[in-house]
C-alpha cells in the first residue's frame, strides 16, 4: 500500500514554526535566554559570578539571536516552500553562519574573550546550532501535542454549538408554521441545513468573513422565527474588510449565547449589537447584549466562551485577545485577532 | 341513560408564537376523537394567571422555560385556584426538569410534540390528580419570583423582592410589603428553605429580608425585664424582636 494512503488526515505533517508569529518569537527568546542562564549557573563559582557570566554570554547571544530571528522573519515565505528537513537544515546553517559572522564583524569586541582564537567561534557556532536544533524539536513536539487538542476542542465546540435547546425549539417552530406558511418553513429548514453543515464540517481552516456573517444571519433568521419581535439585531459592518479570514463559527456561538442568556429571559426582548471592524493589523469583533438583572449563572455560558477562547489560542497563540465585561444588565464581548487577508 | 360529557377545556401557555400555533393545530387534530375546547392562550405566566382567573380550564399546557415566570412557578400559582387545572408541562430540552418529572412520575410532553402523546396525555387528564405545591417546588432549583394569594376570585402576585418580612400567626403567614399585608397559607419553614437567599430568621415565627434591614437596636422591656435586640426594616415604622437564639445575626449582618 502506498504510504500516502495510510496517512491519517488528522495528524499534522512536520512543519517549521511560524517565525512571524509573536508567540513563536517570544518562546525562542525566552528559551534561548533560559539556556544561557543555565550555562551561567553551571560555570559560576559564586553568586556575583552568575551575573557576570550571563553578561558575557549575552554579549554574543543577543546579537546572534536577534539577527537570526530577523533573518528567519524575512525568509519565512521561502522556508514554507521547502520541505521540513530542508527548512530545518537552513535554520541550523543560518545560526552557525551568523555566529561566525558576528565573531568576525565584532572583532575587537569579542577578542578579549578568545584565548584560543580559532576554537571559540567554532565552539559557539556549534553550541548555537545545537540550541537551535533543540528549539526545533521543542516546536515540533509542541505542534504534535497541540494537534489532538485542536480536534478535541473542535469536538467540544460542536457540542457547545448545537445546543439541544436550539435544535428542538427550532424544529418545533418550523412545525408551527408548516401548515400556515409552507414557503417560510422551507427557508427555515434550508437555513438549518446550512448551519448544521458548517457545524459538522471538520475543517478548522479560516473562512471568509462574509461567509461567517451570512451564516450568523441565517442562524438569527431561525431565532427570529421563534422569538419574533423580541429579538432585534443591529449589525455594524461598515468598517469590516470583506477579504478578511476568520476561524469558522466564531460569530454564531456568541450570538447563540446572547440569545439564550440575554434575549430569551427578557419578556420584552432586546437588541443585540454586533460590530465587526479592522484596526491596523487587527480584526475586532464586539458584541453587546442586554441581560436580566440577577440572572442565574448557567454553566453553558462559560463553556461556550471557554471553547472560543481555546480555539483562538490554538489558532493564533498570543496574538488573539479576548475580553468579557459583565454589567448589571448588559454583557459585552470583545475579540481581537490578527487580520488575515484572503489570498487569490 | 348516559351522561353527556362536557368537552375538555384546554388552555395553552408558551412564550413562542409558532410553538403555541403548533399545539393548537394538534389540539384541533385531537378534537376529532376527544371532545375538547381551546379556551384561551397566553404568551407569559402573568397573562395566563390573568386570563385563567376569569376562564376555567380543565387542562393547562405550560411551557417550562419562559421569561419572568417559568412554567413550574405558574403551576404553583394556579394551584391556588378553587378548581385547579391539571397541568401538562411541555419542554424542548431541559435536562433538570425532565429528570425531576421522571422522578415524580409527572406527565410532560417533549417538543416537538407528537399527536399521539398529546392525545394520551389529554385522555389521562380527566382522572389526574392535581399536583401538590411541595411536589412542584421539588421540580426546580429556582425559588419562585412571586408569592400568590387567591382573593375575590383573582390570583394576586406579590413579587418576592417586595416582601419585607414573613411572620407566622396561627394558621397563616403574614406577608408584609411596604404597602400592605397579605395572608398566605404556606408553612414558614418551607418559605425559609425556598427563599434562603433573601430572608434570615430572626425569631421562631419571623423571617426578614436581609437587604431591607436598616439597623438593630437594643431595647429594655418596660417591666424592667432583660434587654433584647430588635430589628428595624427600611420603610417600616414597627420594629421586630430578635429571639435570644438568633441574636448572633446582629453580629453577622449588623
Amino acid at each position: 500500500m502506498p504510504k500516502t494512503q495510510i496517512i491519517n488526515q488528522n495528524t499534522l505533517p512536520d512543519a517549521l514554526p511560524n517565525f512571524r508569529s509573536l508567540g513563536v518569537i517570544m518562546r525562542v527568546v525566552l528559551l534561548a535566554n533560559g539556556m544561557a542562564l543555565l550555562v551561567a549557573l553551571i560555570l559560576a563559582t559564586s553568586w556575583p559570578d552568575i551575573a557576570q557570566r550571563v553578561l558575557n554570554i549575552s554579549a554574543l547571544l543577543q546579537p546572534v539571536l536577534l539577527s537570526n530571528l530577523l533573518l528567519l522573519y524575512a525568509a519565512h515565505p521561502l522556508l514554507t516552500r521547502w520541505s521540513y528537513w530542508q527548512g530545518a537544515a537552513a535554520v541550523l546553517l543560518s545560526v552557525g553562519v551568523i555566529t561566525l559572522a558576528i565573531y568576525h564583524l565584532g572583532g575587537e569586541l569579542y577578542v578579549p574573550l578568545t584565548g584560543y582564537e580559532y576554537f571559540y567561534p567554532w565552539r559557539d557556532a556549534l553550541l548555537g546550532m545545537a540550541a537551535a536544533a533543540m528549539l526545533l524539536v521543542y516546536f515540533s513536539l509542541r505542534a504534535h501535542a497541540l494537534s489532538p487538542a485542536l480536534h478535541a476542542a473542535r469536538l467540544q465546540a460542536l457540542q457547545a454549538r448545537i445546543r439541544p435547546h436550539f435544535l428542538f425549539n427550532s424544529i418545533n417552530a418550523v412545525l408551527g408554521i408548516l401548515r400556515a406558511d409552507p414557503k417560510r418553513a422551507e427557508t427555515a429548514l434550508e437555513d438549518m441545513a446550512d448551519l448544521f453543515r458548517m457545524a459538522m464540517s471538520h475543517s478548522g481552516d479560516l473562512v471568509p468573513i462574509l461567509k461567517e456573517v451570512a451564516l450568523a444571519r441565517q442562524y438569527l433568521a431561525l431565532e427570529q422565527l421563534r422569538l419574533g419581535e423580541r429579538l432585534k439585531v443591529n449589525w455594524h459592518t461598515e468598517d469590516m474588510p470583506d477579504n478578511a479570514l476568520v476561524p469558522p463559527l466564531m460569530v454564531q456561538p456568541l450570538l447563540e449565547n446572547a440569545v439564550y442568556h440575554g434575549i430569551e429571559p427578557l419578556i420584552e426582548g432586546g437588541t443585540i449589537d454586533i460590530r465587526l471592524y479592522r484596526s491596523g493589523k487587527e480584526m475586532h469583533l464586539e458584541m453587546y447584549n442586554p441581560r436580566q438583572e440577577k440572572a442565574s449563572q448557567h454553566a453553558g455560558n462559560r463553556i461556550a466562551l471557554a471553547n472560543i477562547r481555546e480555539r483562538l489560542a490554538l489558532q493564533f497563540d498570543v496574538e488573539a485577545r479576548y475580553t468579557v465585561e459583565t454589567g448589571k444588565n448588559f454583557y459585552r464581548v470583545h475579540i481581537m485577532l490578527p487580520y488575515v487577508q484572503e489570498s487569490f | 341513560m348516559s351522561i353527556v360529557e362536557l368537552p375538555l377545556t384546554v388552555f395553552v401557555v408558551d412564550d413562542e408564537l409558532p410553538a403555541r400555533n403548533r399545539i393548537k393545530e394538534l389540539l384541533i387534530d385531537c378534537a376529532a376523537q376527544l371532545p375538547l375546547e381551546i379556551v384561551g392562550e397566553a404568551g407569559s405566566g402573568h397573562e395566563a394567571l390573568e386570563k385563567l382567573s376569569t376562564v376555567h380550564a380543565d387542562v393547562v399546557l405550560a411551557d417550562i422555560r419562559m421569561p419572568q415566570m417559568d412554567g413550574i412557578e405558574l403551576a404553583q400559582h394556579l394551584n391556588k385556584l378553587p378548581q385547579p387545572p391539571v397541568i401538562i408541562f411541555t419542554t424542548a430540552f431541559d435536562a433538570y426538569a425532565i429528570k425531576a418529572f421522571e422522578l415524580h412520575a409527572i406527565d410532560y410532553l417533549l417538543k416537538p410534540i407528537r399527536l399521539g402523546r398529546l392525545f394520551d396525555a389529554l385522555s389521562r387528564a380527566r382522572s389526574a390528580i392535581p399536583l401538590r405545591s411541595e411536589e412542584l417546588q421539588e421540580l426546580t432549583p429556582e425559588p419562585r419570583k412571586n408569592l400568590s394569594i387567591h382573593e375575590r376570585g383573582k390570583i394576586h402576585l406579590i413579587p418576592i423582592d417586595d416582601v419585607l418580612y414573613l411572620r407566622a400567626e396561627l394558621k397563616y403567614v403574614t406577608v408584609r410589603t411596604a404597602k400592605r399585608e397579605y395572608l398566605i397559607e404556606e408553612p414558614l419553614s418551607m418559605l425559609e428553605k425556598e427563599f434562603a437567599l433573601r430572608f434570615v430568621r430572626i425569631h421562631r415565627n419571623c423571617l426578614v429580608a436581609k437587604n431591607e434591614i436598616e439597623g438593630f437596636k437594643k431595647v429594655t422591656d418596660e417591666e424592667g425585664g432583660e434587654a433584647h435586640w430588635t430589628v428595624k426594616l427600611k420603610g417600616l415604622d414597627e420594629t421586630l424582636p430578635i429571639s435570644r437564639r438568633q441574636q448572633f445575626i446582629v453580629k453577622e449582618i449588623g
